[in-house]
C-alpha cells in the first residue's frame, strides 16, 4: 500500500446489529475499479467509508494518505456522486454545480468557468438553466457527475453512475471515465450491470454480504477459480480433429462440438497450455479462424464466486 | 477561523436562507409569528368603534361615573335601578344549583360613555361588578407585555424555532440532501455555524418584523400626539427592548433546537419536554426558575406582566415569585447558555454520519 492508493486495513462497519462490511483489507490503485455485488453486499458502505460519510467501526481507511475525516483536505482530491437523487431545493443544474464550487474557495469567475466546463463534459449544457427538480433520472445522474468532477478531483467515487442513462450518453460517460483513468486518477464505480463493468474496469472488487470475495483484474481472478475450468471457444475448419487432439491433453476436461459445425467449446484447467497447443495445431495445418475465452469475464467470475455462494 | 471558512459560512447562509424563507415546511412559522399582528389590528379597529358605541349608548342611557362607582357588591337591585335607571342591556335567568334551591340570576350593563360596566345579580343582590375600561396606552402596553411574555415568547417564538432550527440538519437528513454539504471541503463545525446563523437570521427577521408590526398595530388606534408622547417617554426604549428580547429568544431557543435536531430523530419529543419545562417555570421554586431560557427573557422585559390576572384564582395561587435577574446577569446567562448549546452541537456534528437508510 502507498500514499497514492486508497487503502482499507481490516475495516469493518456495523449498523447496529447489521453488518455493512467486515474485515476488508484492500488497496485500490489508480484506474477504473468496479465494485460489484448484490444489493446489500456493502458497495455503498465501502464508498461512504472512503468519503467519510460513515466511519469504520474498526480498522483504518486512507485515501491518498488522508483520513476520510479530514474533509477540508479530502474533498479537494475526491469527488463523490452518491446514489441519492436529492439536491438542495430550487437550484438549476448550473447553480447546483456553481454553489458547490463556492465551498472550494474559488472566485465567482472560476466557479462559473469550472461549472460550465463540468456541465459540458456531461453534455448537459442545454439543460443547465433548468431546475434540477425538473430533470429526468438520466439528467440527474449527469448533473451529479458534473458536480463530482467539477473541482478536478484525483479520486472519483461513483455510485451506480450509469443508471438511467441512455445508450449514447452511457458510452460518452464511459469514455469520460476512461479519460480520467488514463490521466492516472482513481475512478471507483459501483454497478449492477456486469457487462458494463467488464467493459470499463481495470480491476474489480467483488463483494458479497459485506465481505470482499475477490479483487483484482478479471483475467487474474478467473484463472484463480480452479473448480471451474476455463471455457474457450474456437472457430476452425476441423473441429473434430481439434477436439480429438485436445482430449490428448490431461488439462482438457471437456470439448463440445458446436451444433453448426463451425467450431468447438473446450473446457481446460490450464488455458495457457491450451493456447500453446493451438499454436502447434495451427502450424500443423488446422485453419483456426478465431479463439475467444467464453467465461473470462465479470459475469462468469461473478456467477462462480457470488452466484454459487448466494445459492448455498 | 480563516477567510476561506468565512466564505464557506456565507456560502451556506446564501443557500440556506432561500430554503428557510421560502420552504413550505415553515409556512406555519409565518402564521404563528404574524397571528398576533392581526389580533392587534382587529383590536385597533374594534376599540374605537366600541368607544363610539358606548358614547352613543350613554346619550340614550345617561349614567355618571360617580353613580356607577357607588354601586358595590351587596347593593340591591331596587337601589341600583333607582340610582342608575334602566340598564342599556339586561339578561336574566333562573338556575338551580345541584341539590339547592333555584337562584334568580341577572346581569345589567351600564356605561358612562367611557367604561362598560356589568353588574351581576344573584337573587336581586350584586355579587360581582366588572369594569371594562377604555383602552389607554398604559393599559394596552400591559396587554402587549402579557401577550408578548405568555404567548409570543413561550409559544410563537418557541415553536417557530422548533420549525426552523430543528430542521436545519434533520430536515436534510429526511430529504436525503445533506450530503451536498458533507461532500465539500468544509469542516463540520463551519457547516454548523453557517446553518445556525442562517436559521438565526431567518428567525430574527421573521419574529422581530412581527414584534415591530404588533407594536405599530397596537398603537394604531391612538391619536398621533398621544403616540408621539408615549414614544418620546418610554415607547422607543420598550420597543427596542422587545426587539432585542425577540432576537435573544431566537438565539437561545434556536441553539436548543439546533442541538435537538442533531440529537433526536423526532424533534417533537424534546420540543414537548422543553415546552413543559418552560411553561412550568411560573410555578417552579425560584432556584429552578433560573434553569430556563424564559426566566432570563422575562427578566429583560420592560413591562412586568402579571400572569395571575389572566388565569383562574386557584391556579394563580400556585405562581411562585422570584426576583428577576439583572440585565447583565440575564444577558450573560442567555449568551452563555446559547454558546454552550452551540458547542455541544459542534461536538455532535463532528460525529454525524450521513447514513440516510438508518434515519
Amino acid at each position: 500500500m502507498n500514499d497514492g492508493d486508497i487503502s482499507f486495513d481490516n475495516v469493518s462497519r456495523f449498523y447496529g446489529e447489521v453488518l455493512g462490511v467486515n474485515r476488508v483489507t484492500l488497496s485500490i490503485p489508480p484506474g477504473i475499479t468496479s465494485l460489484v455485488g448484490t444489493n446489500g453486499s456493502g458497495k455503498t458502505t465501502l464508498m461512504n467509508l472512503m468519503t467519510g460519510l460513515v466511519r469504520p467501526s474498526r480498522g483504518v481507511v486512507r485515501v491518498l494518505g488522508m483520513a476520510p475525516s479530514e474533509s477540508q483536505k479530502l474533498f479537494r482530491q475526491v469527488g463523490y456522486s452518491t446514489q441519492f437523487d436529492s439536491f438542495p431545493r430550487g437550484l438549476t443544474g448550473y447553480q447546483l454545480v456553481h454553489s458547490f464550487l463556492r465551498f472550494f474557495g474559488y472566485s465567482s469567475v472560476e466557479c462559473t468557468q469550472l461549472a460550465a466546463k463540468a456541465i459540458e463534459q456531461v453534455h448537459l449544457t442545454e439543460a443547465a438553466d433548468r431546475q434540477v427538480a425538473s430533470y429526468s433520472k438520466g439528467m440527474r445522474q449527469r448533473i451529479k457527475l458534473a458536480q463530482a468532477i467539477a473541482h478536478n478531483p484525483k479520486v472519483l467515487v461513483l455510485d451506480e453512475p450509469l443508471n438511467g442513462l441512455d445508450p449514447l450518453i452511457r458510452a460518452e460517460t464511459i469514455a469520460l471515465f476512461r479519460k480520467f483513468a488514463a490521466e492516472g486518477r482513481h475512478v471507483i464505480v459501483s454497478s449492477h450491470v456486469l457487462h458494463e463493468v467488464d467493459l470499463i474496469s481495470d480491476q474489480v472488487i467483488m463483494l458479497s454480504s459485506g465481505y470482499v470475495v475477490a479483487e483484482g483484474q478479471i483475467h487474474s481472478l478467473r484463472s484463480e477459480i480452479q473448480e471451474h475450468p476455463m471455457q474457450i471457444l474456437i472457430r476452425c475448419d476441423s473441429p473434430g480433429v481439434l477436439a480429438s487432439r485436445a482430449f490428448e491433453q490431461d488439462h482438457v476436461v471437456e470439448a463440445q462440438l458446436l451444433a453448426d459445425g463451425t467450431g468447438l467449446l473446450v473446457k481446460t484447467r490450464d488455458a495457457d497450455k491450451f493456447y500453446r497447443l493451438l499454436n502447434h495445431l495451427a502450424l500443423d495445418g488446422i485453419q483456426i479462424e478465431g479463439v475467444a475465452p467464453a467465461d473470462d469475464n465479470v459475469d462468469s467470475v461473478y456467477e462462480y464466486l457470488i452466484g454459487e455462494e448466494a445459492s448455498k | 477561523m480563516n477567510l476561506q471558512e468565512l466564505a464557506q459560512i456565507f456560502a451556506v447562509i446564501r443557500l440556506e436562507l432561500g430554503k428557510t424563507f421560502f420552504s413550505r415546511r415553515v409556512t406555519w412559522v409565518y402564521v404563528l409569528a404574524f397571528a398576533p399582528v392581526f389580533l392587534y389590528i382587529a383590536n385597533s379597529i374594534y376599540a374605537p368603534r366600541q368607544q363610539a358605541r358606548l358614547a352613543a349608548i350613554a346619550v340614550r342611557h345617561p349614567v355618571s361615573t360617580e353613580a356607577l362607582r357607588d354601586i358595590g357588591i351587596g347593593s340591591k337591585l331596587e337601589e341600583v335601578t333607582n340610582q342608575l335607571g334602566q340598564p342599556y342591556q339586561q339578561r336574566s335567568g333562573r338556575y338551580r344549583a345541584e341539590g339547592g334551591s333555584p337562584n334568580e340570576r341577572a346581569s345589567y350593563r351600564y356605561t358612562d360613555g367611557q367604561s362598560d360596566v356589568t353588574l351581576f345579580f344573584v337573587n336581586g343582590t350584586v355579587r360581582r361588578v366588572h369594569w371594562d375600561d377604555p383602552e389607554t396606552l398604559p393599559k394596552v402596553s400591559l396587554i402587549f407585555a402579557t401577550i408578548f411574555q405568555f404567548f409570543y415568547l413561550r409559544l410563537a417564538i418557541f415553536f417557530g424555532c422548533v420549525g426552523i432550527f430543528a430542521n436545519l440538519f434533520r430536515g436534510e437528513m429526511l430529504d436525503k440532501s445533506l450530503h451536498f454539504y458533507l461532500l465539500t471541503p468544509m469542516r463540520r463545525e463551519v457547516l454548523l455555524a453557517g446553518k445556525y446563523l442562517s436559521g438565526l437570521l431567518a428567525a430574527v427577521v421573521i419574529f422581530t418584523a412581527s414584534t415591530a408590526l404588533q407594536w405599530v398595530a397596537m398603537l394604531w388606534q391612538f391619536k398621533g400626539p398621544v403616540v408621539v408622547a408615549f414614544l418620546a417617554g418610554h415607547g422607543w426604549g420598550q420597543l427596542l427592548s422587545y426587539l432585542g428580547i425577540t432576537a435573544l429568544a431566537c438565539a437561545g431557543y434556536g441553539a436548543v433546537f439546533l442541538a435537538a435536531g442533531l440529537l433526536f430523530r423526532n424533534p417533537v419529543v424534546p420540543a414537548a419536554v422543553v415546552l413543559l419545562w418552560e411553561s412550568a417555570n411560573l410555578f417552579l421554586p425560584a432556584a429552578l426558575k433560573k434553569i430556563s431560557v424564559i426566566f432570563y427573557l422575562q427578566s429583560l422585559c420592560p413591562v412586568v406582566a402579571a400572569p395571575g390576572n389572566t388565569m383562574p384564582a386557584r391556579l394563580a395561587r400556585l405562581i411562585s415569585d422570584a426576583v428577576p435577574a439583572t440585565t447583565i446577569v440575564a444577558l450573560g446567562c442567555l449568551v452563555t447558555f446559547t454558546l454552550l448549546m452551540i458547542a455541544y452541537s459542534a461536538l455532535r456534528v463532528r460525529q454525524l454520519e450521513n447514513n440516510y437508510s438508518t434515519d
